[in-house]
């Protein structure tokens, strides 16, 4: 099993919260409308109380309890506002049908619907009807991604410069811009100082650059501290990111003079100072002004142009956003939406292709670590066996296939829908090959119209997702569906219990066995039924698709079939039918979304009260037709985006 | 498979390691990668200072390599105790350093028996602590690891405090299954509870880490050192701004600052560097801009590189991971193996699989016996750098199968200045704490502490 188990099942109740009020679990074909309608039971807790006493606390009772979860004490909606957490999870877990187990009392699919609505219900009320508040002030580093972009536009060159730095883990919402985990070890303050030496030698290197960041030089009218003073006036706002004071200015200014006084070269002491400005954590850190106590309080006209740009562009902000921050303008409702609509522009050339843009880097960091694609080449590396032709076009073809998809979305405008199920998508010529695509292509992703029959559309018909929900030399339904779970609806399934038999994987060739047969053997056994019976139909409806996303007819000697039926009865028969179940659960997927984008925006890992604002987004979504501009917009207009509070 | 990836890529901070290092280098010249080379003037030691060396000159370094997934149980353990034992099957490689050798049976960590299969296991391994259950806001692994702690003890006396070196980029995303931040199973090494080091990945980095460090570049020491109280001025002043929940992050900053500075501030003092390098650092060792693309050569060379470490005496404290949690590197290039480590590892007691497991096992105790035989080759006086060492090998769980931390596949390699009573198999009671024999190792390490985490003694057996 390619999955983490827990060494000891009692401690696989309490994970930090996973599955939130709006993370109702819909692939079951049950799909609750979650604290928007009122439930069957409204405000009466006594129907909750008679569900728990007749279906729960058998087990879930006293000093004994099972997963130390007591039940019996459950009496009134205040102790579920009391534990969310707990609460969410239970919900989750019934949805789910996980519980009550499977050789005790089951209640009625009525009756199931109106106890997970009713907690839903419960919590939503608990947490949002008091309005939402916002996170505190931002103390983060930038991660190497936007240590990278933000000296290539500080400095207006093309480099690398974080290469050398270490590589950032995720937090939060799973995503490595998120302040909780962007650690500072000692290596670091070394790995900066020759970052910002080598990139600010190169730059100086080239005379336009140079000219550009050294926009005075010492001469008859103006002596060389006069110089300096201009070049870092014009230098420190943009690596600071907002204005300087006059102390500030005089500190490097004497930094400078130092250093001039020592070699009287202007040229080697300006470079000086300028390197001392990039290694100070006034560039390195986003930070924000803290809050006075207790009061939400607006960001900064600064501080916004910078979660803006370091939200949509993954880089610093640039003059235009610095600019309507100097007037105070970006906190203008109209202001900001029309710089989101600019953020999030990507032109396309004469050949059809999208040029270099800005949103580009925020579309691959987002999606790469949303779809895990990020591991593709790194911690996915497909065997020699099944990787046929795999080259490094095909890798990167397969790589940048959802990250084109997602700016194509995000700079037209189009619905969100488009994920799970579209008429286009971005190939390259060596992925235009592997998908039998018709047309003319180069190295660079290029949009295609998709032929009724290409078997293509939405992210399930994107060979890097198939590929990083795999084994290296095998499909893997179970991964495939844990993968559609997780990362599109956002219910992962719980650990596996430790010990359990595997797959067997021998493979006798007098008697052809499928996958799919050696795992409905497996699924024989109860324990493994409980999940198996939602992951495994989820995945077979892929294995049309090989290891690298190719269509198949035959795998192992035996003809594919793709069909399946989830536990809440809806069946299916292939990716396009799946595709179809999974449209039937946009909302679930949309808060999904939503809800990754906001922890992205935010570079937090969310709270129960940011469930509050993921669900009104995720409404406004669905009278917007799920436009992607509508998502992104009402996130920037959120309180938890526009404000801080010191907690 | 190449890394190459075509050339639109370029602009992508994301992109592999080899090609943005390669993008840069070409960009900017060879000038980036000069600065040192031009400042290298390799100083050969005499004999006449060799022999004047004093015992201290022959100081105790400690590694600990890290394997990740657990090992084949049956193949593991050698038979016969004491001196008089047998090599099992997987630990065969290590014949030709048999004396040179402790197997330990029977050492649990009991404090990582909890959580979950993996991550509680690995960021757990040096600490012998519980890590707290977080998706990175509560990130916490209430300890700190023994190697940290003994770099406490040496850090002062060499250039580097420690190294922390691996190959596998942290692991990215989060385990929404288990509920981890896979930070956690991507570090063993913990400078403070909420402090995991960063590790380097790229042996070349390393190298001219470890130059830079041992040669430092005359005559800008005064204007590093300018430029260094205008970054601390600068981390003061945002500090003193800050909520008091962010404060630690800046402290994290300044104490990384302050790092360089001190060692800018002893080499500038002429009576206060008392550190001399054991060795030279041959440039010429300096491994090729391109990383490899294998993974062989990428272990290997790392491994070159903690010996180039202790040889010359940059640091005396490193760790190394072979692999993060739950890593599912492809080992198909090992005749017989066909599948994933991780998913290998999960064998389910079919033989065919087991098989395999133990080729992985046994290929990395090839690589520990080439790091032991690398080490073993480099002269120290009358001895050898092996001789002065102690390098760990183990996982945080025993068998991949089950994960339990029962039992753990552990040696010890190298006599520790000739601390450590080598050539022996000690088979423990069950469930003797593992944080017992760091408790030794740190002993023998020169720490005049004699108790680590959970400990309850020093092993017995181990010192001599």
């Amino acid at each position: 099993m390619p999955v983490e188990s827990p060494a000891h099942p009692t401690t696989a109740f309490m994970p930090p919260r996973i599955n939130r009020c709006v993370g109702a679990l819909c692939a079951y074909g049950i799909c609750a409308v979650c604290g928007l309608a009122s439930t069957a039971w409204a405000d009466d807790v006594s129907a909750a109380i008679d569900f728990v006493k007749q279906y729960c606390v058998d087990c879930h009772q006293g000093e004994d309890a099972e997963s130390g979860l007591d039940l019996a004490v459950f009496q009134s909606q205040d102790d579920v506002a009391e534990s969310i957490e707990a609460w969410n999870r239970i919900a989750t877990r019934v949805s789910e049908r996980q519980m009550p187990p499977e050789d005790s009392a089951m209640p009625s699919d009525a009756s199931r619907q109106a106890f997970v609505d009713w907690i839903r219900q419960t919590i939503h009320t608990a947490v949002c009807d008091d309005g939402v508040s916002p996170g505190g002030a931002m103390l983060r580093r930038m991660n190497r991604t936007e240590y990278a972009n933000t000296v290539r536009d500080l400095l207006g060159i093309p480099i690398n410069a974080g290469h050398a730095l270490p590589r950032d883990g995720a937090g939060g919402e799973g995503f490595d811009n998120a302040a909780e985990t962007l650690f500072i070890s000692p290596i670091y303050a070394e790995k900066y100082l020759e970052a910002a030496r080598s990139a600010i030698g190169h730059a100086l290197k080239d005379p336009g650059d140079r000219d550009r960041i050294i926009i005075a030089t010492p001469n008859q009218d103006r002596t060389a501290p006069q110089a300096a003073g201009e070049v870092l006036n014009q230098f420190l706002p943009r690596a600071f990111r907002r204005p300087v004071t006059e102390a500030e200015t005089n500190e490097y200014l004497s930094l400078f003079n130092q250093a001039f006084e020592e070699e009287q070269s202007y040229s080697s002491a300006i470079e000086f100072a300028l390197v001392a400005a990039m290694v100070s954590p006034k560039f390195l850190f986003l930070y924000e002004e803290s809050a006075p106590p207790g009061q939400q309080t607006l960001v900064s006209n600064h501080e916004l142009a910078s979660r803006l740009s370091y939200f949509l562009w993954a880089s610093m902000p640039d003059e235009e956003l610095l600019r309507l921050a100097d007037e105070g303008k970006l906190h203008d409702e109209a202001v900001l939406v029309q710089q989101v609509e600019r953020m999030l522009r990507s032109d396309i050339d004469g050949q059809g292709l999208r040029r270099d843009a800005k949103v580009r880097g925020f579309a691959s960091s987002f999606v790469e670590q949303w779809l895990g694609t990020r591991a593709l080449g790194v911690e996915f590396k497909p065997d020699k066996s099944v990787a046929h032709g795999y080259d490094s076009e095909l890798e990167g073809g397969m790589k940048y296939e959802p990250i084109f998809f997602l700016e194509d979305l995000l700079a037209d405008n189009r619905s969100l829908l488009n994920l799970i199920d579209s008429d286009f998508t971005y190939v390259n010529r060596r992925l235009a090959t592997h998908y039998r695509v018709g047309g003319e292509f180069r190295e660079q992703p290029k949009k295609v119209e998709l032929e009724g029959d290409s078997h293509r559309g939405g992210l399930l018909g994107m060979s890097a997702v198939l590929a990083v929900s795999s084994l290296p030399h095998r499909t893997s339904p179970v991964l495939r569906g844990k993968w559609i779970l997780e990362t599109l609806l956002g219910t992962p399934p719980p650990p596996p219990p430790p010990n359990v038999p595997g797959l067997d994987e021998s493979k006798d060739a007098a008697t052809p066995i499928s996958l799919r047969e050696r795992l409905e053997l497996h699924r024989t056994n109860p324990t493994c039924a409980s999940c198996h019976d939602t992951l495994d139909p989820l995945g077979f409806g892929l294995e049309n698709y090989d290891v690298l996303g190719q269509w198949r007819t035959v795998a192992d000697g035996v003809a594919i079939d793709a069909s399946g039926k989830l536990p809440g009865g809806t069946e299916f028969d292939g990716p396009e039918q799946l595709k179809q179940a999974l449209l039937e659960r946009k909302d679930q997927f949309i808060r999904n979304l939503t809800s990754k984008m906001l922890g992205y925006a935010l570079a937090r890992g969310l709270t129960n009260e940011d469930d509050c604002v993921v669900e009104s987004i995720a409404k406004e979504l669905a009278q917007n037709d799920y436009k992607a501009q509508t998502l992104i917009t009402e996130i920037v207009k959120s309180v938890p985006f526009r404000y801080k509070l010191n907690h | 498979m190449k890394n190459q990836l075509p050339v639109y890529l370029n602009d992508d901070a994301n992109r592999g390691l080899s090609l943005s290092r390669r993008t840069l280098l070409r960009g900017a010249g060879a000038a980036l990668a000069l600065p040192w080379l031009e400042a290298m003037m390799p100083r050969e030691i005499s004999a006449a200072e060799q022999e004047g060396r004093a015992p201290e000159d022959s100081p105790v370094r400690m590694a600990a390599l890290f394997v990740p997934n657990g090992v084949r149980q049956d193949m593991w353990t050698p038979t016969g105790t004491g001196r008089d034992f047998q090599l099992s099957p997987t630990l065969e490689p290590l014949a030709d350093h048999r004396e040179q050798l402790l197997v330990l049976t029977n050492l649990w960590n009991q404090a990582s028996n909890v959580g979950d299969g993996h991550y509680v296991k690995t960021s757990g391994f040096l600490t012998c602590t519980t890590i707290n259950k977080s998706l990175g806001i509560d990130l916490n692994c209430n300890g700190r690891s023994m190697d940290q702690v003994a770099a406490d003890h040496s850090g002062q006396q060499t250039p580097l405090r420690s190294l922390e070196l691996g190959i596998d980029p942290v692991t990215t995303g989060v385990d929404t299954n288990v509920g981890y931040t896979r930070v956690y199973g991507s570090h063993i090494a913990w400078a403070g509870p909420t402090s995991p080091l960063a590790r380097e990945l790229n042996p070349q980095l390393v190298f001219d880490r470890l130059f830079r460090a041992a040669n430092p570049k005359r005559g800008t020491a005064k204007r590093d050192q300018l430029l260094l109280d205008r970054v601390l001025g600068d981390a003061d002043e945002l500090k003193q701004r800050l909520g008091a929940s962010d404060r630690h992050r800046m402290e994290e900053y300044l104490q990384s600052v302050r790092s360089i500075e001190s060692r800018l501030q002893k080499q500038q003092d002429p009576g206060g560097d008392q550190w001399k390098p054991l060795a030279s650092l041959d440039p010429n060792q300096r491994p090729s801009d391109q990383r490899p693309d294998e993974y062989v050569e990428q272990v290997r060379l790392m491994l070159d590189m903690i010996a180039l470490a202790f040889q010359t005496d940059t640091t005396r404290v490193c760790t190394f991971m072979f692999g993060n949690a739950v890593s599912g590197r492809n080992f198909s290039f090992l005749d017989g193996v066909t599948g994933g480590h991780h998913d290998t590892s999960h064998h389910q007691n079919e033989e065919a699989k087991l098989r395999q497991y133990q080729l992985i096992n046994r290929w990395h105790i090839e690589q520990y016996a080439y790091l032991l035989g690398k080490l073993h080759s480099m002269q120290e006086r009358e001895s050898t750098v092996l001789d002065n060492s102690m390098i760990l090998y183990g996982s945080g769980l025993r068998d991949g199968n089950s994960h339990s931390p029962h039992n753990l596949p552990i040696l010890l390699g190298g006599r520790g200045g000739g601390r450590l009573a080598t050539g022996q198999h000690l088979e423990f009671g069950t469930d003797t704490p593992l944080a017992n024999l760091y408790a030794a190792m740190l002993n023998a390490f020169g720490t005049d502490t004699n108790a680590f985490a959970d400990s309850t003694e020093i092993l017995p057996g181990v010192l001599a």
